[in-house]
């Protein structure tokens, strides 16, 4: 910092631009700690789990090397690191926009499964012309989505009622309806396995393999379009009403509702977007990883989408880049477990210390103090 | 519909409510402590987990089924009190905190079952053996109860026990007035001396206890081994039916009885011709709109008795 007592020649010609200088110097400071600090917490949990492997007598240096090396190590496991990362992704977004506004929405399964459902249910059973094939299922997902993200959003913003209660019983309804329309009327004739018919080829999300010419696995065209989700995300929370309405409702709801913002409303409107993005989800999943409905599609990555938006701070670019990290780690997770005796559950565990390194606040509490002390000096 | 009746009349169908309500009734009571205490255990879960799995390990390698039940209880309580040191001494949130438990939960359980027997599928190959299930000498010859209530686990029984229990707890004892000053006002607790983080810390353990005996009752009670993931959402379904039961034992008690009979009749009805899928949603509706009328009460309750210029009541995070 410059002494305000002698200010330079530069200062004293245009100073918003040097308060604007250092405003942003001091926001690249922030984001160069954010990273360091999430970077550091993935390395404290794989080095937690590696010491549980090492504890267990298992391989422990030959399932770290698969873990972190397994991934880039072929170019469909590369594109199943993309694919992954695109549905995570998605999830974390989706939990993310209600976390700003101070809401815990776990709703995010039900609404995969809904989005899945309805974007194949337009796949399968209508022609449309090329674009309009892909652009309208994933349209009804995220009207599903988000028409389902309404239910507990109306029901905590009007009524008060427990939001983590009432995402977690419309979950358990989805899920069962779900499994009722795909095994009783969505079964493919013919089929043995209970899956529905493929959708239509139109509809699927475009391969990258194609694009690139390498084989990529599932990856496919959804990675550009999480992309875009994503910096709409950016553009929505930081530059929009709306966004503005979000974050402060999250962070201080008194002085929001006193400055006379539409506090439930604005919570509504979070649980409604979250739903969308997470209906976008399953429609990745529907539409570009399995092509049609499987039972159990989605597994626990509902669960997961919370720890990619913990891990990524609930910052649209956050959450990205905390993606691609853990898919990376569940990769290399699987091909651990394809080349060692070390099973792909060490990842459950590097997920979960991370999920209590990142909410303890221990860890970067401690190198915060750290970091001051030694800028004192 | 009568096949149906047939089927919710007769004896053993009453009998097997009772069977699978018994998780979800010691769950939703530990569930129901910690909630008073005011720490919200989302943890129940991952109690349960590492409870079912402690309880047929150990069963199984010391060939004791008290032992594995003991260890398996001591288990979920310890789970629980790591939420009580994550949450109390380092800030975390308790329900994100909670979640990364169930995850740990789930993972440690699965690998430690792996590293040890090799078996990803669960600890089938280990001969854990069962609780025993008791008998009641002259009860079990009364036509219709005896076969109701007659041959039922020792974890019933002691399910049924703990819901006059808590409510005894709560209500009568001294720990159970520090116990619930503590959850309706900490600040308020503490001015009169009460150690606010050591009545939550005990909740806490009876609270993870109470979980590690339904998750014991899941591996040790109906099957004598256990399957990873094998509580498959029962925690959360426990969670539920605390605040269906609003927040009081015997309501606790009969939302966990609700739960347990729609999931039998489930499993009955999968027999006819009746999508079992849909039934066993029926009870999560039900809690949707029993969760919406009762805020709905709550607020208009809130709204007549402050002022009318005073703010309406506002819908910040309510489990901090």
């Amino acid at each position: 910092m410059t002494s305000t007592l002698e200010p330079a020649a530069e200062q004293q010609r245009r100073p918003e631009t040097q308060g604007r200088r250092e405003f942003l110097a001091a926001r690249r400071r922030a984001v160069v700690v954010e990273l360091t600090m999430t970077v550091l917490t993935v390395a404290v949990a794989v080095l937690i789990a590696f010491l549980v492997v090492l504890a267990t007598g298992k391989d422990a240096t030959g399932a770290l090397n698969a873990l972190l090396t397994g991934p880039l190590e072929r170019t469909p496991r590369i594109g199943r690191w993309l694919a992954d990362a695109t549905t995570l992704s998605l999830l974390g977004l989706s939990v993310a926009i209600p976390f700003r506004a101070r809401q815990i929405s776990l709703g995010a399964e039900g609404q995969v499964y809904a989005g899945a459902l309805a974007s194949a249910l337009v796949a399968i059973n209508l022609p449309l012309p090329p674009v309009a094939a892909v652009l309208v299922p994933l349209g009804a997902a995220a009207l599903a989505g988000g028409a389902l993200g309404a239910v507990p959003g109306v029901m905590k913003a009007r009524l008060g009622a427990n939001e983590i209660v009432a995402t977690l019983m419309l979950n358990a309804v989805v899920v069962r309806v779900f499994d009722y329309l795909l095994t009783d009327h969505l079964k493919a004739p013919g089929s043995t396995a209970v899956q529905s018919a493929p959708v239509r080829p139109d509809s699927a999300l475009p391969l990258l393999s194609d694009f690139f010419g390498v084989p990529l696995d599932q990856a496919n065209i959804g990675l550009f379009g999480m992309l875009a989700v994503a910096a709409a995300v950016w553009f929505l929370l930081a530059r929009t009403p709306l966004g503005y309405r979000i974050r402060m409702t999250g962070s201080n709801p008194d002085f929001a509702r006193f400055g006379g913002l539409d506090v439930p409303r604005t919570i509504e409107w979070s649980f409604v977007i979250g739903g969308a993005l997470a209906g976008l989800a399953g429609a990745h999943l529907a539409l570009g990883i399995y092509g049609g409905l499987q039972p159990d599609m989605a597994g626990g990555l509902a669960f997961e989408g919370i720890v990619v938006a913990l891990l990524g701070r609930n910052n649209p670019v956050g959450v990205v880049a905390a993606a691609l990290l853990y898919s990376y780690l569940r990769v290399g997770g699987d091909v651990m477990e394809q080349q060692t005796d070390v099973g792909s559950e060490a990842v459950t565990i590097i997920q979960a210390v991370i999920v209590l390194l990142v909410t303890a606040r221990a860890l970067p509490e401690l190198v915060k103090r750290y970091l001051a002390r030694r800028e004192a000096r | 519909m009568g096949p149906v009746l047939d089927v919710v009349l007769s004896t053993g169908f009453l009998a097997a409510i009772l069977g699978v309500s018994t998780p979800y009734v010691l769950a939703a009571l530990g569930g129901l402590l910690a909630e008073r205490a005011g720490v919200p255990n989302i943890a129940l879960e991952g109690s349960m987990l590492a409870a079912a799995c402690t309880g047929a390990l150990v069963a199984g390698y010391s060939g004791s089924v008290w032992a594995g039940a003991a260890c398996g209880i001591a288990a979920g309580a310890l789970l629980a009190l790591l939420l009580g040191v994550l949450h109390l001494y380092l800030g975390a949130d308790a329900i994100i905190a909670g979640i990364g438990l169930n995850l740990l939960a789930a993972g440690a359980t699965a690998y430690t079952v792996y590293a040890l027997l090799g078996d990803k599928g669960g600890t089938s190959r280990l001969h854990s053996g069962a609780l025993p299930s008791v008998r009641l000498p002259l009860i079990e010859d009364v036509p219709g109860l005896g076969a109701v209530l007659s041959g039922q686990n020792v974890l019933t029984w002691a399910a049924l026990a703990t819901t006059p229990a808590v409510a005894w707890l709560l209500y009568r004892a001294r720990f159970g007035f520090h116990l619930r000053a503590v959850g309706e006002h900490p600040e308020a607790a503490r001015s009169t001396g009460i150690h606010v983080h050591r009545v939550q810390f005990r909740a806490l353990a009876l609270s993870g206890a109470l979980a590690g005996a339904s998750g014991v009752f899941l591996s040790m009670g109906a099957v004598s081994f256990f399957v990873t993931g094998m509580t498959a959402g029962r925690g959360y379904i426990a969670l539920a039916a605390v605040f269906l039961g609003a927040l009081r034992p015997w309501g606790v008690f009969l939302a966990a009885l609700g739960f347990g009979a729609a999931e039998a009749l489930a499993v009955q009805l999968g027999n006819l011709d009746i999508p079992s899928q849909l039934v066993s949603a029926i009870p999560y509706v039900f809690t949707l709109l029993a969760l919406a009328f009762f805020a709905w009460r709550r607020r208009s309750a809130a709204r007549t008795a402050t002022a009318p210029t005073s703010p309406p009541a506002l819908p910040t995070l309510e489990t901090t």
